[in-house]
């Protein structure tokens, strides 16, 4: 236990906590007028998140490598269960209805692919073209799954992040290459088999005042918000477009806005600068870990943490089109607030390992 | 780290940091963009956002008479608002209330379309303008609907109506130009009469509140109130008993009354009849109603003190004597002999006293009011001597009133012998407005000024004019209005005799239809092609105080017709302020 505290990654977890700080204090600005109860509940999932964190810190590596298949047919099974009893939501079949919880059996799928792809390529490289197919077998079902429910969103963030793994277990310069050089030609094949909602979203991104009460509203409400902010702010909790409900969905996907209105640039760079520590910290990590799964592990974590930050952020700036993606230990919500917490509990386990004072760990990776 | 393989994934996790610090740079650029450089322009949408300036209506000024009687006040009245977003059932609501308002099925339908398109949290008014009677029955239940409130409010009202309707004016919608000017299209401007004329004193200012409001309209906040600057209430010249008075003695013939301040052109009553009622505007009224008015042979729209000219008759006479008077015509100082007529060629031109009058001078002349020797006295004076001093005693011109008028007519440069004789006694080419009339009555009063005839009680007097005028002259026209009156077998010696005060004045008889050549009798009794009968003139003899001019249409003799309603007007008038 002491062992534990001493190799613990202290900048990580300093980190961990200040985010702790601007996301409660900033969701407390966006809901203090409404219901205050989803402040508290919020701290409630920090409180557990962090529970989680501390009791990951002691579990090895090894083990959840272990899980990763076991863990990744489970969401695949859920996700294909979701087109025959989901629950539809907002013209979208998303969320699966399972007694006690509902659950959103692609959220759980980012993880468990970050999970499989590490184990998969724990002891493989990705130049081998076999190894690589399976890899991108592995990413494209699930993703496919996704499309149909339908959530671009989500499926996109899978892709990215699937990408980002098989990029970083090594597969050659000139393939990523190619692969990039294809890339109108996949967008187009999107645009083709887009729903007619998600092809008005676009639309309304690429010109959001053409719509100004549908699909833009919320991107223009959100901009104006951002951009009345100036360097200063308005003052904590003074922001008019959140305390006067021109903010929509304000401490959910929208809660960015609410922190850049009455925080001013000053407050965006403060937390910019703390998510880019933060990932920073996990690509550091990641190169220090001992394991090649470990390292791939972080990588993915990372990864998805780049995608929420870039997209969330890009989407209430108006530079991105709208996707229900929460900005990282800002936004409301349990279930994603506790995954990530979660999520950096591991990468503290590998960060923990890295230092390589543990007595039972033998090295066992013959590529490391 | 010799390893090849690990190298290569340092090489990666090195393309990784890079990007995580690309995209954090971009989304700090994008942020930069928004925040410091587009600033301002989101500042003014935020604000645009949140802002909203209430208006704060003002309250129109009161018109009162001379001796504060209210001409134009505002009434309270009361309007049924609903608020949509409180009304559980509308239809239910609608029509639970249809049977206390009388609202037939088409309003019914009206009221919930336009329920149903209103903002839900905005009073929406179903009914307006009601008195306590008609709203009392649904205040006592209020508690009963859920939504609705009865709200107080003002509208115009004109105690008097008819009686001065066409001086005060009414109320009309605002024009383009005055919603330019910063005005709401629910207030009310000055359409006509006094209304029009004072409305930038009468209208005040709106104030305006500005509130923060949310998302949904709803107002969060007041953060600045600038008060509605209230109209100036004004006390008009007019006196509305004597007006009263006035219109009793005219009862239900058409004509006209103006009596006037001799000094300050303070007009005191301007009465015009038949006449409508301005509150109707205010009330609001059909379109068959407005025909009905505007069809009207009587046209009761129109303001006959100002805006009708008639022949002014033998009142005219005392110009075409003044005339005389100014160049000393050798009849001036002699007599003529009226034998009923006088020939000029072939033609005959008579003399309503078909008998004749004998020998006059100018004095018996006015008194008995003889065509004749004012026919002779033109032959001296000339056309051009006497289209002059038309002009100089204000007729052919506007007398400069506030309110809309027409100028009249002045005897031509050029006539023949015989239209200058006939516009030598007021008719032909000659028109004149009682307004004109009455300023004429009063300049011969005092002395030769000509006044602008005023609106507002207790102002300076605006002196046109003075005309130069010897006194002598004058009195010599003083002398013969007087004996108009005071001798017997002046015209208006019968009426006026025994009025209160020593009036001075003139009849005439303004000819419609008849040609001088042609009997007065053998006219036909058609009511429309009567003479119009006149009486001017002002009083008190010795120290003139007031002027007036009456006109009644068709009513046939100026003494017998018009010399009552003088009478009645002096004798009030001497009451009051005697």
């Amino acid at each position: 236990m002491i062992s534990i505290l001493r190799r613990m990654d202290w900048i990580f977890l300093s980190l961990l906590l200040a985010m702790a700080v601007i996301g409660l204090s900033t969701l407390y600005a966006a809901v203090h007028q409404g219901d205050t109860q989803l402040w508290f509940k919020q701290c409630v999932f920090w409180a557990v998140g962090l529970a989680c964190f501390g009791v990951l810190c002691f579990i090895p590596t090894r083990y959840i490598a272990v899980l990763s298949w076991p863990f990744y047919l489970v969401a695949l099974f859920f996700l294909v269960l979701v087109p025959f009893i989901g629950d539809i939501h907002m013209g979208a079949r998303r969320w699966l209805d399972l007694g006690p919880v509902n659950m959103q059996p692609s959220e759980m799928m980012k993880w468990a692919l970050v999970l499989i792809l590490a184990h998969w390529f724990a002891s493989r490289e990705a130049n081998n073209i076999p190894h690589l197919l399976i890899a991108l077998l592995l990413s494209v079902v699930p993703a496919g799954l996704i499309v149909i429910q339908p959530d671009l969103g989500t499926a996109l963030v899978l892709l990215f992040t699937a990408a980002a793994l098989i990029l970083a277990a090594g597969l050659p310069w000139r393939w990523l290459m190619v692969t990039l050089g294809s890339c109108p030609f996949l967008v187009y094949g999107l645009w083709l088999n887009m729903h007619a909602y998600q092809q008005r979203r676009v639309l309304s991104f690429l010109d959001p005042q053409n719509d100004p009460l549908g699909a833009g509203y919320h991107v223009i409400q959100s901009t104006i918000a951002i951009g009345s902010g100036g360097l200063f702010g308005k003052g904590y909790m003074e922001g008019t477009q959140a305390r006067l409900h021109f903010l929509p969905e304000q401490h959910t996907d929208f809660i960015f806005a609410v922190l850049a209105e009455e925080g001013g640039l000053i407050s965006v760079a403060v937390l910019l600068v703390c998510y880019m520590l933060l990932v920073g910290r996990m690509l550091h990590i990641a190169r220090c870990a001992r394991t090649r799964f470990a390292s791939m592990l972080c990588v993915g974590v990372a990864t998805i943490f780049i995608l929420y930050i870039g997209i969330n952020i890009g989407m209430v700036s108006g530079a991105l089109p709208v996707v229900g993606v929460p900005l990282p230990f800002v936004s409301y919500g349990g279930s994603a607030l506790l995954t990530m917490i979660t999520a950096l509990g591991l990468v503290m386990r590998v960060s923990i390992e890295s230092q390589g004072y543990i007595p039972w760990q033998r090295p066992s990776n013959p590529i490391a | 780290m010799h390893n090849p393989v690990r190298t290569g994934f340092e090489q990666r996790i090195l393309l990784f940091y890079l990007i995580l610090v690309g995209i954090i740079v971009l989304l700090m650029i994008r942020m930069v963009l928004l925040q410091w450089v587009q600033h301002d322009k989101y500042s003014l949408q935020a604000d645009d956002n949140r802002l909203n300036t209430m208006p704060i209506l003002s309250t129109r000024g009161e018109i009162y008479d001379r001796h504060g009687k209210p001409l134009a006040i505002n009434q309270t009245s009361y309007q049924l608002i609903v608020i949509p977003e409180r009304v559980k059932d509308k239809e239910k609501l609608i029509l639970s209330l249809a049977p206390w308002f009388k609202w037939d099925e088409k309003k019914q339908k009206r009221f919930l379309r336009k329920i149903k398109q209103s903002r839900p949290d905005r009073p929406v008014i179903l009914q307006q303008k009601m008195n306590w009677q008609d709203i009392s029955p649904i205040a006592a239940r209020l508690h009963q609907f859920s939504g609705i409130d009865v709200q107080v409010g003002t509208h115009r009202y004109y105690p008097y109506g008819f009686l001065v309707s066409h001086l005060i004016g009414y109320l009309s919608k605002t024009k383009k130009r005055h919603l330019d000017a910063g005005m709401l299209p629910s207030e009310k401007v000055g359409g006509t009469g006094i209304e029009r004329v004072w409305e930038n004193r009468l209208h005040g200012q709106l104030g305006y509140q500005l509130e923060e409001v949310n998302a949904r309209g709803r107002r969060i906040q007041v953060l600045k109130t600038t008060p509605p600057v209230m109209g100036e209430n004004i006390y008009a010249s007019i006196d509305i008993d004597l007006q009263q008075t006035a219109a009793e003695a005219l009862g239900e013939r058409s004509g006209s009354v103006v009596v006037m301040d001799v000094h300050t052109g303070e007009v005191l009553v301007s009465l015009s009849m038949p006449s409508f009622d301005n509150n109707a505007f205010i009330r609001g009224f059909s379109s068959k109603q407005w025909r009905l008015w505007m069809d009207d042979p009587r046209h009761p729209m129109l303001n006959r003190s100002t805006q009708a000219v008639y022949p002014p008759a033998s009142t005219f006479k005392m110009l075409t004597g003044l005339a005389a008077l100014r160049y000393q015509t050798p009849l001036t100082s002699s007599t003529s002999f009226c034998r009923g007529f006088i020939q000029l060629k072939k033609r005959k031109l008579r003399c309503w006293n078909r008998y004749g009058h004998g020998r006059v001078g100018i004095q018996r002349a006015l008194m008995q009011s003889c065509d004749v020797y004012f026919y002779e006295l033109s032959k001296q004076v000339g056309n051009k001597k006497l289209h002059e001093e038309a002009l100089l005693w204000g007729f052919g011109a506007k007398t400069g009133i506030a309110i809309p008028e027409r100028r009249g007519t002045v005897p031509k440069l050029k006539m023949y012998q015989g239209e200058l004789m006939i516009a030598a006694i007021g008719q032909g080419s000659v028109t004149a407005s009682p307004m004109q009339v009455a300023r004429f009555a009063a300049a011969i009063a005092n002395g030769g000024k000509i006044l602008r005839p005023q609106l507002q009680a207790g102002v300076q007097s605006d002196v046109i004019r003075e005309v130069v005028v010897s006194d002598e002259s004058l009195n010599t026209i003083r002398a013969a209005m007087r004996s108009v009156v005071s001798t017997r077998g002046g015209t208006g010696y019968r009426v006026l005799s025994e009025a209160a005060v020593s009036v001075a004045g003139k009849t005439g008889t303004a000819q419609v239809v008849g040609m001088t050549q042609t009997s007065r009798k053998s006219k036909g009794s058609k009511h429309h092609h009567k003479d119009h009968a006149w009486f001017m003139g002002y009083a008190p003899y010795e120290q003139p105080r007031i002027a007036f001019a009456v006109i009644v249409e068709h009513g046939e003799h100026g003494g017998s017709t018009a010399g009552p309603i003088a009478r009645a007007i002096v004798d009030r008038w001497a009451e009051v302020y005697q």
